[in-house]
């Protein structure tokens, strides 16, 4: 039988990679993606388990061991292959498969399935491993442990200026949403209410009903959906749910910043607690969807963007395809959660299998499923949405005039029709992702049955399920980049430390909220519209967590096996590291201004300097950001490599039997957990 | 089909955190009540979110 799926998987990557017809179906790209992950699984991953991790079910788990009733406890393993998969599926996997689209489906798909099935699991999986093997310690503890003080840092470090770089992506990716949108606007706006109603519901009314509740937010929220039409359509309400990008950005960190001071279970949980269900129900719903309807891929296996001049983000498929797309292929935040709550609820050492390595598969099925809806777009229309108007011209003729002469033919007539079907006024570049992730989805759902009539519903639905679970995570960013800072503070003024001091806590949260702020908003100014330069640096910083991840996990490794097993981290590593840092070196250095932002910044100077730049002030600041990002780029790469050189001192001094061979292992204790137990 | 809903159950109820409640109510041999469900998610929601979320 497995060979029968490894062939199907064979035949499947076949078709996708050679296939040149008019258009192929998507069902191949479920059948190379599930048939992949399926060998992958059955084979690599219980390879690892077996012959390289040695799991063993007599050896009890910290969670049996320091079981306390709250994070360790044994659990299901197929409940923890959920709670895991619920913390790692975030806006990630679905916005970047949508952005690397502009090469075509072909790059970004193969990266999903062969990313995840030789890098991405493995991450997940070693680090849960090893996590499982400590007593649930987390990334930092182990970097410190494994490979010195010099790494905890780093680690700490990093994580914080990648929490700073992905609340303004993420938060610009909901004002590209909604700019413009009174529908949209309402809806999400709604979803604020309704959470601190069920805040107040959960802790006073009907306290620990907590899926009850999330059941009647539910149904608060799906009404919000239909009397947003009501309110996109009147004349009196749409103008006030109207707004521009720079009102939605300053509302977005209003909201980070009251959401991040506010108690947790007024706003922050309830909500959370909704988003998750509904991401869930919908990555499910997507998932039939697809199988029902089989839609047919619009977009060819390769664009003319590979060489570099895409109008979505500038830069070659080399390197950037492979940092576009992180969280569907590999991502270092999962790290993160791989060493946070996961290994302290794991009853056998055998589930880590299921729940490190599985989880990590169904998340890039997540992002095949993006890539699929956003390839169900016709050309014209994918890039008339995702193309910002500083590229393809600021009018509607404009724009169709040089997509179409891309060889992409879309009219204004077809981009109106589209509009006043999902009830937007304008589809004309809405950067960002979300827009055309929605427009896939909707075209989905409503052939599912309802057509056109449902489609405005299905868009909103959409747009609805994507702004929920990012403005989850910008005020439980906040909060957590408030309490890392406090940390920090707590050092030089100890009453800044305390969490329950309030002016620290309104001084640390106005500092977070400032930091990932300024980002947003220049995103926003950005005439290339903020996605060229934002998504590539999150891109870097998450991939560049990664590399720590592996260099952590291949450490381990080496000390366990020597050199015998340590090209199961490496490989992916090197991958990694030559992919980021290219794409690093090339965002700083590249003498093209779309790519490089030491070449923007000069090209900007010398347009003031030849008096031909528009506004001075605006040009000026455009110059320090482009100098900014160049910045914060270099420090990501001098923090790993930083790390790396360490890390290879470690190696050396390992395989050369002069260094510290000592795992930092919990004792091995005999399992008395019996299987009906759980 | 009804092990897969009785599944889709138990998985909601520990996003949920209704199982990690009963678990706390057990354990420490308590009833339940207003006030020891807004201790209980307290402190729960205390260590949630001190993590960060993932992308």
């Amino acid at each position: 039988m497995w060979a029968a799926v490894a062939i199907a998987a064979g035949i499947g990557l076949g078709g996708i990679a050679l296939y040149r017809g008019e258009h192929i179906n998507s069902l191949w790209l479920v059948l190379a993606a599930a048939c992949s992950y399926a060998t992958a699984y059955r084979f690599y991953g219980k390879f690892i388990s077996a012959r390289v991790m040695l799991l063993n079910d007599e050896r009890a788990t910290p969670a049996e061991r320091l079981r306390n009733g709250h994070d360790f406890e044994p659990t299901n393993k197929w409940i923890v292959f959920g709670h895991h998969f619920a913390a790692i599926a975030g806006p990630g996997p679905l916005v970047g498969p949508v952005l690397a689209a502009q090469f075509g489906y072909l790059p970004g798909t193969l990266w999903i399935i062969i990313g995840a099935c030789l890098g991405g699991a493995v991450q997940d999986f070693v680090i849960l491993f090893a996590s499982m093997r400590r007593d649930g310690k987390s990334l930092g503890q182990m970097a410190r442990e494994e490979i010195g003080k010099v790494g905890g840092f780093i680690a700490l470090v990093t994580v914080l200026l990648i929490m700073v770089i992905l609340l303004a992506v993420v938060g610009l990716v909901v004002v590209n949403a909604l700019k413009g949108s009174p529908w949209g606007t309402f809806t999400i706006a709604a979803t604020m209410p309704i959470a601190v109603f069920m805040g107040l519901y959960l802790r006073y009314w009907r306290p620990g009903k907590v899926l009850e509740c999330s059941g009647l937010g539910f149904v608060l929220v799906m009404a919000s959906i239909f009397a947003g039409r009501s309110v996109g359509e009147s004349a009196s309400l749409a103008p006030v749910f109207t707004l521009s990008a720079i009102t939605l950005a300053i509302g977005i960190i209003l909201y980070g910043f009251l959401a991040s001071a506010l108690p947790v279970w007024l706003l922050l949980a309830p909500r959370d607690y909704l988003s998750t269900f509904v991401k869930l129900g919908v990555v499910m719903m997507l998932a039939i969807g697809i199988l029902f309807v089989r839609p047919e891929l619009q977009l060819p296996a390769f664009t003319r963007f590979t060489d570099g001049n895409g109008p979505i983000f500038a830069g070659k498929v080399f390197p950037f395809c492979f940092i576009t797309i992180a969280c569907g292929a590999i991502s270092g935040f999962h790290s993160l959660i791989s060493s946070g709550t996961t290994p302290k609820m794991i009853a056998k050492e055998w589930h880590a299998w299921p729940v490190g390595y599985g989880s990590m598969l169904l998340e890039s099925f997540v992002a095949i499923m993006a890539m699929i809806a956003a390839c169900v777009l016709q050309p014209g229309v994918y890039f008339a949405v995702n193309s910002p108007a500083g590229v393809v011209g600021a009018t509607p003729a404009a724009a169709v005039a040089t997509i179409s002469a891309w060889g992409f033919p879309v009219t204004v007539a077809e981009m109106s029709a589209l509009a006043q079907n999902v009830g937007e006024q304008t589809l004309f570049s809405r950067t960002g992702g979300a827009p055309s992730l929605a427009l896939g989805m909707a075209h989905i759902f409503a052939s599912s049955g309802g057509g056109q009539a449902v489609i405005g519903f299905w868009y909103h639905f959409a747009i609805m399920f994507e702004a929920l679970f990012i403005l989850t995570i910008i005020d439980a960013g906040t909060r957590v980049g408030r309490f890392m800072l406090q940390d920090l503070l707590g050092h030089i003024s100890p009453p800044l430390g305390r969490t329950s001091w309030m002016p620290g806590v309104i001084a640390t949260s106005a500092m977070v909220v400032a930091a990932w702020g300024y980002f947003l908003v220049q995103g926003v100014r950005d005439p290339l519209g903020g996605i060229n330069s934002l998504w590539p640096l999150f891109g870097i910083s998450n991939q560049l967590l990664a590399s720590i991840a592996l260099c952590v996990a291949t450490t381990i490794l080496l000390k366990m096996h020597g050199a015998k097993f340590m090209w199961i981290t490496c490989a992916p590593l090197a991958w990694l590291l030559s992919a980021t840092f290219t794409a690093a070196w090339q965002k700083i250095f590249s003498p093209i201004p779309a790519v490089g932002f030491l070449a923007q910044a000069d090209r900007m100077e010398a347009a003031l300097r030849g008096g031909t730049a528009g506004n001075v002030a605006d040009t000026q600041t455009l110059i320090f950001n482009a100098r900014l990002d160049a910045a914060i780029c270099g420090i990501f790469m001098v923090l790993v490599a930083v790390i790396l050189v360490d890390s290879i001192r470690i190696w050396v001094g390992i395989l050369s039997g002069s260094g510290d061979r000592r795992v930092h292992e919990a004792p091995f204790v005999s399992s008395r957990l019996q299987a009906e137990e759980l | 089909m009804r092990r897969i809903l009785r599944f889709a159950l138990a998985l909601l109820r520990e996003l949920g955190d209704e199982n990690a409640y009963r678990r706390h109510l057990a354990m420490h041999g308590r009833a339940h009540s207003g006030a020891e469900w807004r201790r209980f998610s307290e402190e729960r929601m205390r260590a949630k979110y001190a993590r960060a979320k993932c992308c």
